[in-house]
C-alpha cells in the first residue's frame, strides 16, 4: 500500500519534472546525470553469484567510463520483491533506463511494461518476458544451444549401447529447453540415458542423487551434470565409489575451479559449456552506449553456447570472478 | 477412580445393602504399551526397507547403506538437539542458515590456518575448534534472546536464519567458499572413511544420538525439558532453572550444528549461500515424524533418528527406483510427515 | 412456588438415574445407584472427591454411558449417545472449569454452534437481543459484546447458565459451581439458582460447602465410594450430618492438637517487599511452629510467600537458619531449606499429564540423580511407593499421571513432592482448596505431624476455621501489608475480620 502511493507521488513528480524540463526552464542541470536501474535476483547460487560479480564489475568500469552515467543496483530474493525494488527504482531514483534480469517471466512483465510506458528504457537479460516486444534490448544465453553443445559432445564421443545418467536442474521452463535440446542432439546415435533426476543446481542434492545412481547403475560411460555446481557433487560421489576411470563428466557455465581443470587436462572432464554470468555485463555496456551515444543498440542480442575445450579453455577462465 | 480407604482414615461406614465399594488397592499396569503411536514410526521404516529391498538389489549393499546413514547424520546430529529444543517448548528455525554460516567461517578460519600452521592435523584440529566455537556461540545468542530477552522463538530464529544465510553469502560473495586443496586432501577421510569400513559420521551420529536419548530419558535435563515445556509455571514452582535450561538446549543444538559442520566440510569441501537449505525444516519434520510433541512437554531422541532415516531414505528409494516422477518426491514425504502425525493421535486420546 | 414444587414428591422425575453401575477397566465406580431429579428443585449430590460424582453427572449428561442400570428422562428408559443429544433433550452439565471460548465475546459463546443466520450473515443484532433477554433472566446485566476473558468469574458462572438457558435446558447439572466465587459472588449465584428453581428448571448442585448445599438445596444425596449412603430432605440435615454421612465416621478430631513451637527462630524477614503487591512485611517463625496467614482474596499473602521463596522479585532482609539469604532464586531458597507450596495445584504445582513419580521428584530430583547425570528410577519408584503409602495417596496405578488423580490426592502428591526436598520451612498456600473432607483431615493431620517433627510450617488460607484450628499464631494482612498478629485463644474469627478489613489496623511497631 505505502510502496504503491510512493509509486504514485513519484509519478506525480516525475511528470512534473518532465513539464518543467518541457517549458525549457534551464534550471535542471543536476538531471544531466543520467541514471540507469540494475535489478537482478540476489546471489544464492553459483551461477547468480558470479552474475553478481560481473554486474558490480561492469558498473564499476562504466562509472569511470562514462561520467555522466551513475547506477543503482537492486538484488532481489523474489520475485515481489524485484518489483517492489523497480517501482522505487522509478519513482525515488527517477532512472533513464532500467537493465532487469527477472526473477520469474509472469509476474515481472506487466511491472516492466508499466516501467516501458513512463519512456524509460528497458533491457531484458537472460529470462525473456510473457509479453513480446516490451523490451528495447534483450540480451540472453542461449538454453537451447547449451543443451544442445553439450549433446553433440556426448553423440560424438560415445556411441551404440554407451550409458549415461543426466542430472537436471530446478524443475523450470529453462531446465526444460535445455534438457530437450539435449535428447534432440543424441537422438539416433544409440546413447542410453538410463535415469534422469533433479539436483536443484546444487552441489549436495548433486551428491546424493549420484550416489544413489552408482548404487542403482553398475555400467556408467558419462554424465550430463548440467551445471558446474552440480558436477562438483556428481565428481565427489564418484571419487567415494571409486568409479573414477569409468566415466566422465560434462557440467556446464564454466565455473573457474572447473575451466581449470579442462586447462590441466582433467581426462574426468573432457569438455565444458559456456552459459556466461558476464551476459549481464553485456547488457549494462550496450544500454550505458545506447544512453551516452548514437550507436543503435535495439534488437536481440544471443549469447551463443560455446564448447570449452583444453584448447580454448584459457580465454574463458576468470580466476578472480566468485564463480 | 474410587475414594481413599487410608490406614489414618479408616471408614467405619455401614456399607449399603448389595453394592461393595471398589477395591482401592493400586493396580499395576504398564503406561507406555507399545500402540501405534510407538511403533508407527519404526512400522514406517521398516516398511520403506522392506520396499527399498524390494525395488532393488542394491538397496541393502553395504556401499547404499553407508551413503545413506551419512548422509543422514548432518541433520540428524541436528534433529538430537532440535529435539531437546523442542520438547522445552521451543523451536529454531535457523539450524539450515547456521550451518552454512559455521561451514564458512570455518573454511576461512582453515584456509587462513594454512599460512602460519601449513597443511597440518593442527590447521584441521584448530578449525574444527573454529567450527564448534561458532555454532556453540550462534545457539547461545539464540537462547539468551529467548530466554533472558524473552523473545518468541520463532521471531528469533527466523531473524536469525536470514542474518547467518546472508551473512554466509556475503562471506562467499555471493559465491562459493573452498577449502584449500591439499588441506581438502588431509581432511578429506572425516567424512568418507572411518574404522571398521564405517564412515566417521555415521559413527558420531549413532554417539550424538546414544547420548541424546539417555539425556533425555535418564537425565534431570531431559526431565527438566519436557517439564519446562509441558508446562513452565510448573517448572519455574518447583526449582527448576527454567531459563538456564531453556537457553541450554539452544546452546547444545549450535553446539551440534558444529559438529554437524564438521563432518560436512570435508565432504564437498565447499559452503555457500545455499549451503544447508531447508535443513530446519527436515530436522523438524524428523523430530515430529519420531513423536515428540511439537507444542513441547515430550521428546523422544530415537524417534527423531528414526524420522531421519525415514526422510533419507524416501529420497533414496526415489532414486533407486524411478517408480514416480521425480516431480512428485516432495509431495510423497509430505505426506509420510502428515501420516506419521496422524498416528501421533492415538497417544493423545490415550491419556 | 417454591414451597408448591418442594412438595410436589409424586412429580415424574425429568431425569433420573436408575441402578447405575460404572467400571473403568476393572475398577468399578459407581454401585447400584438410584437418583433422581423433579422439577422446580435443587437436588444436591455430595461426597468425598473419588465418591463417583462426576461419573454419575457425566452418565445424567449423556458424557459417560452407564456399564449397567439406565437413564430415565420424563419417565421413559432412555440413552443419550452423546452429550449433544443430552443438551438437545435439555440436558446440559456445567463444567466447573468452564466451558468459553475466552478470546470470543458473551453473545458469541452463547449462540456458538447455533448462530442465528440469515443466508450467509449473522443476525447479529437479534443474537445481541436474546442474550440480553437471558441474561437479564438470570439478573445478570453483562454487556453481550464483552469479551469472556474480561469477564470475572460469576459473570462466566452466568454466561455459562445463560448459555445452557438458551438450549432450553430443563434439567441444569453443576459441577461446584461455586468453587473459584467469593463468598458475595456466591450469594448473587444461589439467588439466581433460586430463581431458576422458582421457574421449574431442576437443578443437580455439587459442592464441597456443605454450608451452601444446606441453604440452597431441597433434598440431598451422599455418595460414598460409589454407592448412595443416604438421600434425605435438606431440611433437618445438618451439615455436621451430611459430613459425616460423606465420610462415614465421627468428625470430631479435624483438627490435630497443636504442639509447642520451640525458641529457636528459623526465619526472621524484615521489611519484605514484593513491589505491586505487598510491602514492609516483617515476621519471625521458630521451630516447630505453624503460623497461619489470613487475609482477603487479594490481600497479597500469596505473592508475599512467592517473593520470598524466590519466585517473585522481592527485596528484604531474609535470615534463614542464621544464615542470611536473598530472595532472587527458588532453587537457592529450597538448598538453604525454604519451599513454598503453590495454592494453584493446576497450574504452578503438578505437570498433570505426567506420571506420579515425574511429579514427586522434580523439586528434589538431584536427590534422585547419580554421578550428576543418571536419574535413578528405581529410586523414584520406591520414593512414589513411600510416599502413596505415607501420605494416604489413592492411585488406581502407580504409573498413571497427575491428572488422573482427585484433587484430594492431587493435594497429598504436592504435599509428598515438596516434603522431598525436606524444608525446614514449608509454606503452604490453601493446603485444602478443591480437597473433600476426608482428605482434609488427613492434610492437617500431616501439618501438625510436621511441625511435632521440628519442622515450621506457614499455613496462607481463606479458611478460617481452618487457620485458627492449625495455628498458634496467625498473621492477618491486608492491602499488601500485615495488618496484626494474633495469638493462641486471641485469634477468633472475629478479630481475624476485623483485622483483615481494615478496622483495627495498626502499624507494625518498628523493631
Amino acid at each position: 500500500m505505502l510502496r504503491r502511493d510512493m509509486f504514485k507521488a513519484g509519478m506525480g513528480l516525475a511528470v512534473a519534472g518532465a513539464l518543467t524540463l518541457g517549458a525549457g526552464a534551464g534550471a535542471a542541470l543536476a538531471q544531466d546525470k543520467q541514471v540507469i536501474g540494475v535489478a537482478i535476483p540476489s546471489a544464492t547460487h553459483g551461477f547468480m553469484g558470479g552474475l553478481n560479480f560481473h554486474a558490480r564489475e561492469a558498473i564499476k568500469r562504466l562509472e569511470t567510463t562514462y561520467p555522466s552515467l551513475s547506477f543503482v543496483l537492486a538484488t532481489s530474493g523474489d520475485a515481489g520483491k524485484m518489483v517492489n525494488d523497480i517501482e522505487d527504482m522509478v519513482a525515488t531514483r527517477d532512472i533513464d533506463a532500467l537493465v532487469v534480469l527477472p526473477f520469474e517471466s509472469e509476474p515481472l512483465t506487466a511491472p516492466v511494461q508499466a516501467v516501458k510506458a513512463q519512456g524509460i528504457w528497458v533491457t531484458v537479460v537472460d529470462r525473456g518476458l510473457s509479453v513480446p516486444g516490451i523490451e528495447d534490448l534483450y540480451v540472453a544465453g542461449d538454453n537451447t544451444g547449451f543443451g544442445r553443445v553439450a549433446g553433440e559432445y556426448f553423440a560424438e564421443n560415445l556411441g551404440e549401447g554407451d550409458n549415461v545418467v543426466v542430472l537436471r536442474g530446478i524443475p523450470t521452463t529453462l531446465d526444460n529447453e535445455r534438457v530437450e535440446a539435449f535428447e534432440a542432439a543424441i537422438a539416433g546415435s544409440g546413447i542410453n540415458v538410463l535415469d534422469m533426476q533433479h539436483g536443484n543446481w546444487n552441489r549436495d542434492d548433486a551428491f546424493d542423487v549420484m550416489q544413489d545412481f552408482l548404487s542403482k547403475h553398475e555400467d556408467i560411460d558419462a554424465v550430463w551434470a548440467a551445471d558446474d555446481d552440480m558436477a562438483v557433487g556428481v565428481l565427489e560421489a564418484i571419487n567415494q565409489a571409486g568409479r573414477n576411470d569409468e566415466m566422465w563428466v560434462v557440467g556446464g557455465a564454466g565455473m573457474k575451479e572447473i575451466v581449470k581443470r579442462i586447462m590441466d587436462g582433467d581426462p574426468m572432464l573432457p569438455v565444458n559449456v559456456t552459459y556466461p554470468p558476464a551476459q549481464i555485463a553485456t547488457a549494462i555496456e550496450l544500454t550505458a552506449l545506447g544512453l551516452v551515444s548514437a550507436t543503435p543498440v535495439s534488437g536481440r542480442f544471443i549469447i551463443g553456447s560455446q564448447r570449452i575445450t583444453p584448447e580454448n579453455a584459457e580465454q574463458f577462465y576468470f580466476p578472480d570472478s566468485p564463480f | 477412580m474410587t475414594s481413599s480407604a487410608t490406614p489414618s482414615v479408616p471408614p467405619t461406614a455401614e456399607t449399603p445393602s448389595g453394592t461393595a465399594p471398589a477395591e482401592t488397592a493400586p493396580v499395576r499396569k504398564p503406561r507406555r504399551r507399545f500402540g501405534l503411536h510407538v511403533l508407527g514410526p519404526l512400522m514406517a521404516l521398516v516398511a520403506l526397507i522392506v520396499l527399498g529391498a524390494f525395488l532393488n538389489d542394491n538397496f541393502l549393499s553395504a556401499a547404499n547403506v553407508q551413503n545413506v546413514l551419512a548422509r543422514s547424520a548432518f541433520i540428524g546430529i541436528i534433529a538430537v538437539g532440535m529435539t531437546f529444543v523442542i520438547t522445552a517448548g521451543g523451536i529454531d528455525l535457523s539450524v539450515g542458515s547456521m550451518a552454512a554460516f559455521t561451514a564458512a567461517i570455518t573454511i576461512l578460519a582453515m584456509n587462513a590456518l594454512v599460512a602460519p600452521l601449513g597443511v597440518s592435523v593442527l590447521t584441521i584440529a584448530l578449525g574444527m575448534g573454529v567450527a564448534l566455537l561458532a555454532g556453540l556461540a550462534a545457539g547461545l545468542v539464540n537462547g539468551a534472546l529467548v530466554a533472558r530477552v524473552r523473545i518468541e522463538p520463532f521471531i528469533v530464529t527466523l531473524g536469525a536464519m536470514g542474518v547467518y544465510r546472508s551473512l554466509t553469502t556475503w562471506l562467499a560473495d555471493g559465491g562459493t567458499l573452498s577449502l584449500n586443496y591439499e588441506l581438502r586432501t588431509l581432511y578429506r577421510p572425516v567424512y568418507y572413511d572411518g574404522p571398521f569400513g564405517i564412515s566417521w559420521p555415521i559413527i558420531v551420529f549413532a554417539l550424538v544420538a546414544i547420548l541424546g536419548e539417555l539425556a533425555m530419558r535418564s537425565a534431570p535435563f531431559g526431565r527438566h525439558c519436557a517439564a519446562i515445556g509441558a508446562n513452565e509455571q510448573v517448572a519455574r514452582w518447583s526449582a527448576v532453572r527454567v531459563d538456564g535450561t531453556r537457553m541450554a538446549t539452544y546452546a547444545l543444538l549450535g553446539l551440534l550444528v558444529g559438529v554437524a559442520t564438521i563432518m560436512y566440510v570435508p565432504r564437498l569441501g565447499s559452503a555457500s549461500g545455499g549451503t544447508g537449505m531447508l535443513w530446519e525444516l527436515e530436522a523438524i519434520a524428523a523430530v515430529i515424524i519420531g513423536g515428540t510433541v511439537l507444542k513441547g512437554g515430550f521428546g523422544r531422541v530415537w524417534g527423531a533418528v528414526v524420522g531421519v532415516l525415514i526422510l533419507s531414505l524416501i529420497d533414496n528409494i526415489l532414486n533407486l527406483a524411478s517408480i514416480v516422477s521425480p516431480y512428485l518426491n516432495g509431495a510423497i514425504q509430505g505426506v509420510i510427515v502428515i501420516l506419521a502425525v496422524v498416528l501421533q493421535r492415538e497417544r493423545k486420546a490415550d491419556s | 412456588m417454591t414451597e408448591g414444587a418442594r412438595l410436589s414428591d409424586g412429580a415424574v422425575p425429568v431425569l433420573a438415574a436408575r441402578g447405575v453401575s460404572r467400571l473403568f477397566g476393572p475398577n468399578q465406580v459407581l454401585f447400584d445407584v438410584d437418583f433422581d431429579l423433579r422439577p422446580g428443585e435443587v437436588h444436591a449430590l455430595i461426597g468425598e472427591n473419588g465418591a463417583g460424582k462426576s461419573t454419575l453427572m457425566k452418565i445424567l449428561s449423556g458424557y459417560l454411558a452407564p456399564s449397567f442400570g439406565g437413564v430415565e428422562a420424563d419417565g421413559r428408559p432412555t440413552v443419550f449417545a452423546s452429550h449433544r443429544e443430552a443438551e438437545a433433550q435439555g440436558v446440559v452439565l456445567i463444567h466447573q472449569e468452564f466451558n468459553l471460548a475466552m478470546p470470543l465475546t458473551v453473545e458469541e459463546n452463547i449462540f456458538l454452534g447455533r448462530e442465528l443466520r440469515r443466508g450467509p450473515f449473522l443476525r447479529a443484532a437479534e443474537m445481541q437481543e436474546e442474550c440480553r433477554r437471558l441474561l437479564a433472566r438470570l439478573d445478570c446485566d453483562v454487556d453481550p459484546r464483552l469479551r469472556c476473558r474480561d469477564l470475572s468469574a460469576p459473570e462466566r458462572q452466568m454466561v455459562e447458565i445463560a448459555k445452557a438457558l438458551g438450549r432450553d435446558a430443563r434439567v441444569l447439572i453443576m459441577d461446584e459451581p461455586t468453587a473459584v466465587l467469593t463468598a458475595r459472588e456466591t450469594d448473587l449465584l444461589l439467588a439466581q439458582i433460586d430463581r431458576l428453581r422458582a421457574a421449574g428448571t431442576a437443578i443437580l448442585y455439587t459442592s464441597h460447602k456443605l454450608d451452601e448445599v444446606a441453604r440452597i438445596a431441597d433434598r440431598v444425596t451422599v455418595l460414598r465410594d460409589g454407592a448412595r449412603v443416604a438421600s434425605r430432605p435438606a431440611a433437618g440435615f445438618t451439615e455436621h450430618a451430611m459430613a459425616e454421612a460423606m465420610v462415614g465416621r465421627e468428625l470430631s478430631d479435624l483438627f490435630p492438637p497443636k504442639a509447642a513451637p520451640q525458641d529457636e527462630v528459623v526465619l526472621s524477614v524484615r521489611d519484605l517487599d514484593v513491589p505491586g503487591h505487598a510491602r514492609g512485611a516483617s515476621f519471625e517463625l521458630r521451630r516447630g511452629e505453624v503460623l497461619g496467614f489470613a487475609g482477603l482474596v487479594g490481600a497479597g499473602r500469596t505473592e508475599l510467600m512467592e517473593g520470598l521463596a524466590g519466585l517473585r522479585p522481592a527485596s528484604g532482609e531474609i535470615r534463614l537458619f542464621g544464615r542470611s539469604v536473598r530472595p532472587d532464586d527458588p532453587r537457592a531458597m529450597r538448598e538453604a531449606g525454604l519451599v513454598y507450596l503453590t495454592e494453584d495445584r493446576k497450574e504452578k504445582g503438578l505437570l498433570l499429564g505426567f506420571p506420579l513419580a515425574e511429579n514427586l521428584t522434580l523439586l528434589a530430583l538431584e536427590k534422585f540423580t547419580r554421578a550428576g547425570l543418571r536419574i535413578d528410577k528405581p529410586a523414584e519408584a520406591r520414593a512414589l511407593a513411600q510416599a502413596v503409602e505415607d501420605f494416604a495417596i489413592a492411585a488406581r496405578d502407580l504409573r498413571m499421571t497427575a491428572g488422573g488423580l482427585s484433587g484430594g490426592n492431587q493435594q497429598k502428591l504436592l504435599l509428598a513432592k515438596t516434603l522431598l526436598a525436606e524444608p525446614g520451612v514449608v509454606i503452604i498456600d490453601e493446603p485444602t482448596r478443591g480437597v473433600d473432607i476426608g482428605a482434609k483431615a488427613q492434610i492437617y493431620a500431616f501439618i501438625a505431624a510436621l511441625a511435632a517433627a521440628g519442622k515450621s510450617v506457614i499455613v496462607v488460607s481463606s479458611e478460617l476455621p481452618e487457620v485458627i484450628g492449625l495455628a498458634g499464631r496467625v498473621i492477618v494482612m491486608h492491602r499488601g501489608r500485615i495488618a496484626g498478629a494474633l495469638e493462641g485463644d486471641a485469634a477468633t474469627e472475629n478479630a481475624i475480620v476485623r483485622l483483615a478489613m481494615g478496622l483495627d489496623e495498626k502499624e507494625p511497631e518498628p523493631a
